[in-house]
């Protein structure tokens, strides 16, 4: 009974929010489409650190990164062949990528695979460091992607970044991907593997005790959430329509960071409400930036107030709601929080 | 999911803007106000404010600027122009600094047929396939040309070595067209001695100019962003390297010559503009009006921000009407159109075909020496 009428309810948010987008896309400007689809990627981002973060444990900064590989395998994968001409000017691209013109599903595919592959790769030996050790680890690896990418001018054309990405990210592409990770996510921590990752983020030894391979588990949600973050990367990629290496800095990664923990560590709702909160909030508060003109008194805009203001707002709910923006009763699903 | 209706029902009380009135016509400037971009963005944005102290009105109208922060973000930088788009409704777009946000821009401008045009991005993908972008500054390609002719023609190079910035894309782009150019003078592929590269943020070079010291160029070529240069030049003294430095646009920054001190003395560098050369009657207008309202002498960013906007304003006179469509018809038209940075005229990419001007460093000051016209 109770089961038969949380499917139902499952259902009906699903209908009603994809009515919500199909209603959007078709009314609202490109500006506000533009939001929406930013806060899909967030939700995929969020969601994904938080696999990591917050599910298992694993304080990794790498986000950024993986990013980078599957923006930039969306990128070169998906862009035609005279654009590319275009692009490397200075150098020809390498002869196996020149030719090459895929639809933007395998791209994104290929996205998520290879973030994965080169999260296991550096999984591997780096995920039996912990704590503070690990988040450097991965942190430094981010870099060196970054670092790589504007030394390979004729594989991603360097500093002077890609341009003319054919933009496929709409609605439905930011927040159906979005749904799905939501959706595995869920799956996922439903399982054993779930319980296995709470178990290790709780206490290694102990889970280790109880017959857990902490190196297969470790690895494998480590690779969930590269392959994420890689798509993710991937619709930014196609939404912007224009790449470069300085975009993929670790200011990208604290703002995902800034998503989960605000969300809340280990939950997924959290994460959905606070990406969509952070995205919309930045540009909500622009007016912020603006000339004011309170009737008695005129103020001369301010650039950055916006963020002065949206830090503070941070600050004190990070003060009041220690455990994230949603507090729900114990036990209740779509929550993963620590005790 | 009440709380999630709550912030749907918030995106779309977002889209209960101001709305314009039909007399004024809107200018949209998006340009990095913060982060670190910031200072770039704010000469800019006080030469476009000073154009519209100076000419706020055009056909009969009056114009209004509404300057939005991209914070030196690529997806910021797409929000912002997006906003202006389509809250403000703005006619025309003037920006921005950073090649990177330009073409951020981009593909939103060409979409929604809005005519923009650029201050200083000097990367040449930035109008490439746009017709709807534009630009008051010449490329990168023109720029390095300039300055390998210069060190050939007027230093009598015969070798020279290049350090660049490899995370910045006007720094490969200078090297890589100086390079080629350097090559051709001189009839010698090995003309170029030395090619090292560093990162931005860098604070010791001794590598690099260690090996550039070893093979005894004639000149060094070393586009970068002020801060790195002047450390560089410094190291470079210091290791006992004497011979000219050559750099780009961002070098005119009062900065260079403080970090620089007496290092940089000599220092030869293009750019787009100098006050102390009037090229044009219009430079000494710009110029007069600048010294009035900031007190001190105008930059390159502040001009070129202050050409974009005459330029657009000059072409609405022109066409009689403040229609996007007409705006952009005009802009792709402009041909001998007199501005503060000098003569413009917009080729078939929406590409400004300019003279440059070359500026040296003398007694801690830039000094001018002179102009090269476009070949």
């Amino acid at each position: 009974m109770r089961e038969k009428s949380k499917t139902q309810i499952t259902l009906i948010i699903l209908v009603l929010t994809a009515l919500g987008l199909f209603l959007a896309n078709r009314y609202l400007d490109p500006y506000k489409i533009r939001i929406i689809n930013l806060s899909g990627i967030y939700v995929t981002l969020g969601l994904s650190m938080n696999l990591i973060n917050g599910m298992t444990g694993m304080f990794s900064l790498g986000h950024a990164g993986f990013m980078a590989i599957g923006a930039y395998t969306v990128g070169i994968l998906t862009m035609p062949v005279t654009m590319k001409e275009m692009n490397f000017f200075m150098q020809p691209i390498v002869p196996f990528l020149a030719n090459v013109e895929w639809g933007f599903l395998p791209a994104l595919f290929a996205a998520g695979l290879i973030a994965a592959f080169f999260g296991i790769l550096i999984g591997a030996p780096v995920l039996r460091l912990t704590d503070d050790y690990l988040a450097i680890a991965t942190l430094g690896f981010a870099e060196i992607i970054r670092v790589v990418f504007t030394n390979t001018q004729s594989l991603t054309n360097g500093a002077l970044g890609l341009k003319g990405i054919p933009n496929y990210t709409n609605i439905w592409w930011s927040w159906g991907v979005a749904l799905v990770t939501v959706w595995f996510i869920w799956f996922l921590m439903k399982g054993t593997y779930g319980k296995a990752f709470l178990a290790i983020r709780e206490d290694e030894i102990a889970a280790r005790s109880m017959g857990i391979n902490l190196f297969k588990h470790k690895v494998m949600s480590f690779a969930f959430g590269c392959f994420f973050a890689g798509v993710a990367g991937g619709l930014m990629a196609g939404m912007l329509g224009t790449i470069d290496p300085n975009m993929f800095r670790i200011t990208l990664t604290f703002n995902i960071l800034l998503i989960v923990v605000l969300g809340g560590l280990g939950q997924i709702g959290g994460t959905i409400i606070s990406a969509v909160i952070v995205t919309v909030m930045m540009e909500a508060l622009r007016f912020l930036d603006e000339a004011m003109d309170l009737g008695f008194v005129q103020i001369k805009g301010i650039p950055g107030m916006r963020m002065v203001v949206f830090s503070i707002i941070l600050i004190i709910v990070v003060i009041i709601r220690e455990k994230g923006l949603v507090r729900r009763p114990k036990g209740r699903e779509l929550t993963y929080a620590k005790n | 999911m009440k709380r999630i209706a709550g912030l749907l029902l918030l995106v779309f009380v977002l889209a209960m803007g101001a709305s314009a009135s039909a007399e004024v016509i809107k200018i949209g400037v998006f340009e990095p106000m913060t982060g670190p971009n910031a200072a770039g963005g704010e000469m800019t944005v006080e030469g476009i404010e000073l154009a519209l102290e100076l000419r706020g009105e055009v056909l009969g109208r009056k114009v209004e600027i509404i300057v939005v922060d991209n914070k030196s973000d690529k997806v910021e930088a797409a929000n912002a122009v997006s906003r202006l788009i389509e809250r403000e409704n703005v006619v025309a777009i003037i920006g921005s600094y950073g090649s990177s946000l330009s073409m951020a821009a981009g593909d939103i401008v060409n979409k929604a047929k809005v005519p923009t045009v650029g201050c200083s991005p000097t990367n040449p993908l930035v109008t490439l396939n746009n017709p709807y972008y534009f630009r008051v500054c010449f490329i990168d390609p023109f720029q390095g040309t300039v300055m390998a002719n210069y060190a050939v023609n007027e230093l009598g190079a015969k070798t020279a070595a290049i350090i660049q910035d490899v995370t910045q894309d006007y720094s490969v782009g200078l090297s890589k067209y100086f390079v080629d150019a350097f090559r051709e003078l001189t009839g010698d592929r090995n003309s170029i001695v030395e090619m090292s590269s560093y990162n931005t943020g860098d604070q010791d070079f001794t590598a690099q100019l260690t090996n550039v010291k070893n093979k005894m160029p004639d000149v060094v070529f070393a586009p970068g962003n002020y801060g790195e240069s002047a450390l560089l030049i410094r190291q470079a003294r210091e290791l006992g390297i004497d011979v000219p430095f050559l750099g780009g646009d961002t070098w005119e920054a009062p900065e260079f010559l403080t970090i620089g001190g007496v290092a940089v003395e000599g220092a030869v560098f293009s750019t787009h503009f100098t006050a102390e050369a009037p090229v044009t009657e219009e430079s000494e207008v710009f110029l007069a009006a600048y010294r009035e309202k900031f007190g001190r002498e105008a930059n390159a960013f502040a001009a070129l921000g202050y050409d974009a906007y005459m330029l657009i304003l000059d072409v609405i006179e022109k066409a009689g009407s403040a229609d996007s469509q007409a705006i952009r018809d005009g802009l792709a038209a402009t041909e001998g159109f007199v501005g503060a940075t000098g003569v413009i005229t917009l080729d078939e990419n929406g590409d400004a075909v300019k003279s440059a001007v070359i500026n040296q460093v003398d007694d801690g000051k830039f000094i001018y020496l002179t102009t090269v016209e476009p070949f």
